[in-house]
């Protein structure tokens, strides 16, 4: 797919969401209800502690829970498209587009979130950063833009290859549910994968799931020298590729499959 | 009497209608059950790395969200009709219940089980039971009795809001942001006990949007906690009339919002 054809897509979508902006601002004081109970929570608790913790101090933790937050409200992804697409059987119409189906959801993807980064995502970084205080060291900046990239594919291809199960399942919401189970707890969204008892974390390292929101975010913040990013960068690239290995195989088993029902 | 055997026929039908794919709905139950558990689990990984939040236990903390979660299961079984009302009145088809001879409300109440329902009762009973056994909680015959009475008023203040947000769409049509943000979003500030924020929030939590009278001033009384933290401790006993409250003024913002609504004509 041309780069320009890609940008098209992302454009359209992108002003799709435009057209459904109403109570955009509702969201807003959403996501912001998350930060303030988190920003008073760690505030409690780290004062009740002395001030540190796993690392972070009251200052750091609470510039990684505003990061997180914006990361994870500008990676709004709609996935319930391609299921959608399956069950009405409008998919038939993607399959004899002369146009990569992975790419083409991959620009539609990015149109969205793109309209979440700017009307929800940034201004909920301004409102935190004044209130709150938030530290985003610039010499950080180069290794969290490739981690932001590298975390944003690779939820992009966790939501593509569950949306896949819609050609065995002809309901996939249980899974949609338990995937957001698990990346709600173990992404970093709201818990640091540090505040984490520490029999559990081995664990955790071998799941895909922190390399969403909690890499890009402690790259972002600082908590994780320049110097060490590279390991991250490399283990969210290997989890990238296996993510797009699978989704291109299933894609492939499914196409086959795939019966449109009449009518 | 009449009246309760046609609750009890919609009701009926509504859980019925869910269950057709039975299956289906077990799996569904499942996972959302598993959904709201990882909820809770992030709440014991808090508990696991602080041991406390301004003197609440895992205990404590398990007993709160219990109390939370326990009402909403009880609210979501009563209320989810209401769940998408700004639907029904674009699409018009809220006016079918203008017509029938019983209530509008009473007809939404009941009319959608879903698995949320069940998985909201049932995590809200088992941290219930667990928080109180971890917190050592006595049982006196006092605090026996409180409890059906506490849950009650929980589901009437959580059941209040939602009519209240909704009789809202009667004027303004379109509101599902605002229920979102209101009736779900709104609940992460009582997870946590809410001393963890200032003054004005708490007296927000309180006075203007009583959530914490769900489960936070409830909480104190049967944890026997001295309310140094509170406004005042007579509030620890207040949950049943405060959910009088709140349902009695939403009750009448829903009749001025009937009495308004002049249907969206499709």
């Amino acid at each position: 797919m041309s780069p320009a054809l890609f940008l098209k897509f992302v454009e359209v979508s992108f002003r799709k969401e435009i057209a459904y902006r109403f109570d955009y601002f509702v969201m807003i004081l959403n996501g912001f209800i998350y930060v303030f109970v988190f920003t008073s929570l760690w505030r409690t608790v780290f004062a009740a502690g002395g001030g540190t913790f796993g690392g972070f101090t009251t200052k750091s933790i609470i510039s990684y829970t505003v990061v997180a937050m914006v990361v994870r409200i500008s990676f709004s992804m709609d996935d319930g498209l391609i299921p959608g697409r399956v069950r009405d059987g409008s998919v038939s119409v993607d399959l004899i587009r002369p146009v990569s189906f992975q790419l083409m959801n991959l620009a539609q993807s990015v149109g969205y979130s793109a309209f979440h980064l700017f009307a929800r995502g940034l201004p909920i970084f301004v409102a935190s950063a004044w209130l709150f205080g938030v530290r985003v060291p610039a010499e950080g900046l180069p290794a969290a833009i490739v981690s932001l990239v590298l975390a944003y594919l690779l939820l992009f291809l966790i939501n593509f290859t569950t949306s896949l199960l819609a050609f065995w399942f002809v309901e996939i919401f249980p899974f949609t549910l338990l995937k957001y189970g698990l990346i709600n707890l173990l992404a970093g969204g709201l818990l640091p994968m540090d505040f984490f008892p520490t029999s559990v974390r081995p664990l955790l390292s071998y799941l895909p799931f922190q390399h969403i929101f909690y890499s890009p975010s402690v790259i972002l913040t600082g908590r994780v020298a320049p110097g060490n990013a590279p390991v991250i960068l490399a283990e969210q690239a290997a989890w990238v590729a296996a993510f797009a290995v699978l989704s291109a195989v299933m894609w492939r088993a499914g196409r086959n499959k795939l019966v449109i029902q009449g009518g | 009497m009449g009246t309760i055997k046609i609750y009890w026929a919609l009701a009926m039908a509504s859980m019925r209608a869910r269950l057709q794919y039975k299956a289906s709905f077990f799996v569904l139950v499942f996972a959302v059950t598993l959904f709201y558990a990882a909820q809770l689990a992030s709440l014991f990984v808090v508990m696991s790395s602080f041991k406390q939040i301004n003197g609440w236990h895992t205990g404590d903390m398990a007993f709160l969200f219990g109390l939370l979660t326990f009402s909403l299961g009880v609210t979501t079984l009563l209320f989810n009709g209401l769940q998408n009302f700004d639907a029904l009145l674009i699409n018009g088809e809220f006016d079918r219940t203008l017509v029938r001879p019983l209530n509008p409300l009473a007809q939404l109440m009941f009319s959608r089980f879903e698995a949320s329902t069940v998985a909201h009762s049932v995590i809200g009973a088992a941290a219930l039971y667990y928080g109180a056994k971890m917190s050592g909680i006595v049982w006196t015959p006092q605090k026996a009795a409180s409890l059906p009475f506490v849950i009650v008023g929980g589901v009437l203040i959580q059941g209040g809001i939602r009519i209240f947000v909704n009789a809202v769409a009667f004027w303004t049509l379109r509101n599902a942001a605002i229920v979102h943000t209101v009736v779900f979003s709104g609940r992460e500030f009582v997870v946590y006990p809410i001393t963890i924020y200032n003054a004005g929030v708490r007296f927000f939590l309180t006075f203007v949007f009583p959530i914490a009278f769900i489960n936070f001033y409830p909480a104190q009384f049967f944890l026997d906690k001295t309310g140094e933290t509170l406004f005042h401790p007579a509030l620890r006993s207040l949950t049943p009339a405060v959910g009088l409250l709140v349902i009695t003024i939403s009750l009448y913002a829903w009749k001025a919002g009937i009495d308004h609504y002049q249907s969206s004509g499709s």
